[in-house]
């Protein structure tokens, strides 16, 4: 027990000592910004949940029926959507941290001590108190309305739910990691789920209201979700400890080499040679793999546009959905942009190529990548001719400004990526800089669109997106030598960093 | 190629790493480094490849200081720690791409890979395994033969004989004293294996805690002078 509270000992510094807290003044704004905004968007719902359920637009439950509890019978009409949303979520965000206890598995701490480590360890999620910001303000509100018996039996199975939810969904994660027959299975069990609802064969309301009912009806129920919840903390333990081995944890499987392009890069000298590099990382690491996949995927999204009758003449949709398939690439490869080879940074640093040309090869990979889907993208002409003009403005701005935008970002303080560890859920290097890297990309076409409509119409707003890009793309080769003498400036501190993560 | 260093120290925020006031090393010379743990050897190499920022000074290589811009990179070869491998490559391919950065020919790479077949012992090329999955020993070797590929003027090593068993040790020892006597390569050479080192260099700079405490023309006394500063350090304090 005392060994298991040194480990926490240890976590807490971890935490404390992460590079999180090494940013520069600006970034670390940018995230105490969107915290307190995330923060307090919660907050804001949580007090204002009751109201809001109270203005639904719903009355299958009678407000003179219940009264008092009528608020918390709303809202348990929709507890089983909020927690399935939660699980599904959490398959994306939670993390499993069990290499970090890699260091741990020689020392003199039984097995079972590790395993409840990593359990527990899980609980400190900000996926399971972001819950209480939420309900907090709201089971306040509850006391006043509901007896205190009701309330805190209510109150104490929700918090089951999300405990359950946690432990849960770690063990299906774990198991499917090993074995992709239960994401599948779970696949499938999702798609029944939607497809029950979709079809009206069960009454999703009405069963998450009996359900959510019975936790303050009969406040013995209370106990289920945590016994439930503590039978997957079981069967997670059991997995744990029979799997902790050094050769179960890190995966080291021989990588196949695999490269399809004929090295005609190689032909445009140095960036070329660059370009054809890091094409090579691309295409060999699944990670990276899974960018450009996504990439053709976002091809299709113009079919749930641009074919669509409500949305016909709605050029507002077709700039958005525009820079989502030309600029998608740029966005997600870009955002670590020097992240990706964090791993041999300092081999660049001692390479005879210059920043510029680092930068340039880059600049040439986003453009390859950006025109593919431009020129793949041109039979949406067929649903009218306006449609191309759309695309190829934004496209222009994608390769012109958003390019630089975006490498710009993507060199700002960078975290190495450990590509060996990829794999599509990967959400190493994830930062709030990476979300706010939207804003420019998106808004600013966007606002010129809507500073055309506002001064003209719809093609001036097009004119002014395919302007910005040209005006970008004729000042790349300043741009980038900005953006190398910025690199030159940070090298040793980006080298620092990459070296120590 | 000389290298001249000058009032160059590396001081974090509480103590020095790292301080070379004035150290001279004409071309041609071979210079070995000695130095326990923490004595500030990758630091100064660190410093001289231009990858961590000094606090004061300056490396002049030829009459360039590194810092200003990087043309001594173009004959400069390297080799410090893994962070110089690109991982995902096979070694032939990362071979290729060093030489592509220098222009040389596909000839040319496989002339001189064919003077390392030696150094390789067959484990290197024509495998199917990248980088990343080759031995630590395996890595070092694609890594000094990358630094040696584009004949660098000037070669900086890191620790070179660590973790290669010894048949290689032996084999990269004779070919280090070869580019010394038939190319007049200017070599700085860091390691913890006193022999080696000696024999290899003829000048011999020993750091500790971040100081030269002495600057040494290696003779056949060297190694037994080394040895007994090694077996007190620490005791006298």
């Amino acid at each position: 027990m005392i060994k298991l509270l040194r480990l926490y000992g240890i976590e807490w510094k971890e935490s404390r000592r992460s590079p999180l807290w090494h940013k520069n003044l600006i970034v670390k704004l940018l995230l105490a910004f969107t915290f307190i905004y995330l923060f307090g968007m919660f907050v804001f719902l949580g007090v204002i949940l009751d109201d809001l359920m109270i203005k639904l637009p719903f009355d299958e439950i009678n407000y003179n029926t219940y009264k008092e509890s009528f608020v918390l019978r709303r809202l348990n009409q929709f507890l089983l959507y909020y927690f399935l949303a939660d699980l599904i979520m959490r398959y994306f965000m939670q993390k499993l941290p069990a290499l970090a206890i890699q260091p741990l598995l020689h020392l003199p701490i039984p097995k079972s001590g590790l395993a409840h480590f990593l359990l527990g360890k899980s609980l400190l999620s900000p996926l399971n108190w972001g819950h209480a910001l939420l309900f907090v303000p709201f089971i306040i509100e509850l006391y006043s309305n509901l007896s205190f018996a009701e309330a805190s039996s209510w109150t104490l199975a929700i918090a089951g739910v999300v405990v359950f939810n946690n432990f849960f969904l770690t063990f299906i994660k774990r198991t499917s990691e090993v074995d992709w027959r239960v994401f599948i299975s779970m696949l499938v069990l999702l798609s029944m789920i939607i497809a029950a609802h979709w079809f009206d064969l069960i009454d999703f309301l009405a069963l998450s209201a009996d359900v959510f009912n019975a936790f303050f009806l009969q406040p013995i129920t209370a106990v289920i979700p945590w016994v439930l919840a503590l039978l997957f903390y079981g069967l997670n333990f059991y997995y744990l400890k029979s799997n902790l081995y050094l050769s179960k944890l890190s995966k080291s499987k021989r990588s196949k080499v695999t490269y399809v392009g004929a090295g005609i890069l190689s032909r445009f000298g140095v960036v070329g040679r660059l370009a054809e590099m890091e094409f090579k990382l691309i295409w060999r690491h699944k990670r990276t793999r899974t960018v450009l996949l996504m990439t053709i995927l976002f091809l299709g999204y113009g079919l749930l546009v641009f074919p669509v009758d409500t949305y016909q003449g709605n050029y507002l949709m077709y700039v958005l959905f525009s820079l989502m398939i030309t600029g998608m690439f740029i966005l997600n490869y870009g955002q670590y942009l020097l992240g990706w080879e964090g791993s041999y940074f300092d081999h660049i640093i001692t390479r005879n190529v210059s920043f510029e040309d680092l930068y340039m090869s880059k600049f040439l990979v986003f453009i390859i990548v950006s025109a593919a889907a431009m020129l793949l993208s041109i039979p949406y002409a067929f649903f009218g001719w306006k449609i191309l003009m759309v695309l190829f403005s934004v496209f222009l701005f994608n390769i012109g400004l958003a390019t630089h935008v975006v490498m710009f970002f993507g060199s700002l303080n960078p975290k190495k990526i450990d590509l060996n560890a990829g794999s599509a859920l990967n959400w190493q290097g994830v930062g709030a800089a990476q979300f706010l890297l939207v804003i420019p990309v998106m808004g600013i076409p966007l606002g010129l669109f809507g500073l055309g409509v506002l001064l003209g119409d719809e093609t001036l707003g097009l004119i002014f997106i395919a302007v910005a890009g040209l005006i970008g793309l004729f000042g790349t080769r300043i741009w980038i030598k900005m953006l190398a003498k910025w690199l030159f400036s940070q090298r040793y501190k980006i080298a620092k960093d990459f070296r120590n993560q | 190629m000389d290298i001249r260093i000058n009032h160059l120290t590396k001081v974090y925020s509480d103590y020095t790493a790292m301080s070379a006031p004035d150290l001279k090393i004409p071309s041609g010379e071979s210079f070995g480094l000695v130095g326990n743990n923490g004595a500030g050897k990758t630091t100064l190499f660190r410093c001289l490849m231009d990858l961590i920022e000094p606090t004061t000074g300056e490396v002049i290589i030829g009459d360039m200081p590194v810092q200003v811009n990087g043309d001594w990179k173009e004959f400069t070869g390297s080799y410090l720690d893994e962070n110089f491998l690109i991982g995902h490559l096979l070694p032939e391919e990362y071979f290729d791409f060093i030489a592509s950065l220098h222009r040389l020919s596909k000839e040319d790479v496989s002339k001189k890979l064919g003077e390392f077949e030696e150094l390789f012992n067959g484990e290197i090329l024509g495998g199917d395994k990248l980088i990343r999955d080759l031995s630590k020993g395996n890595q070092k070797k694609v890594g000094i033969a990358a630094a040696l590929l584009f004949d660098p003027k000037v070669l900086v090593l890191d620790e070179p004989f660590a973790n290669l068993d010894p048949s290689t040790q032996i084999r990269l020892k004779d070919l280090l004293k070869r580019l010394k006597t038939d190319r007049g390569v200017t070599m700085l050479i860091s390691s913890h294996d006193l022999q080696h080192v000696t024999e290899v260099c003829e000048r011999i700079v020993l750091l500790e805690k971040g100081h030269i405490i002495n600057d040494i023309k290696t003779s056949s006394q060297t190694l037994a002078e080394l040895e007994e500063y090694f077996s007190k350090v620490g005791q006298t304090v």
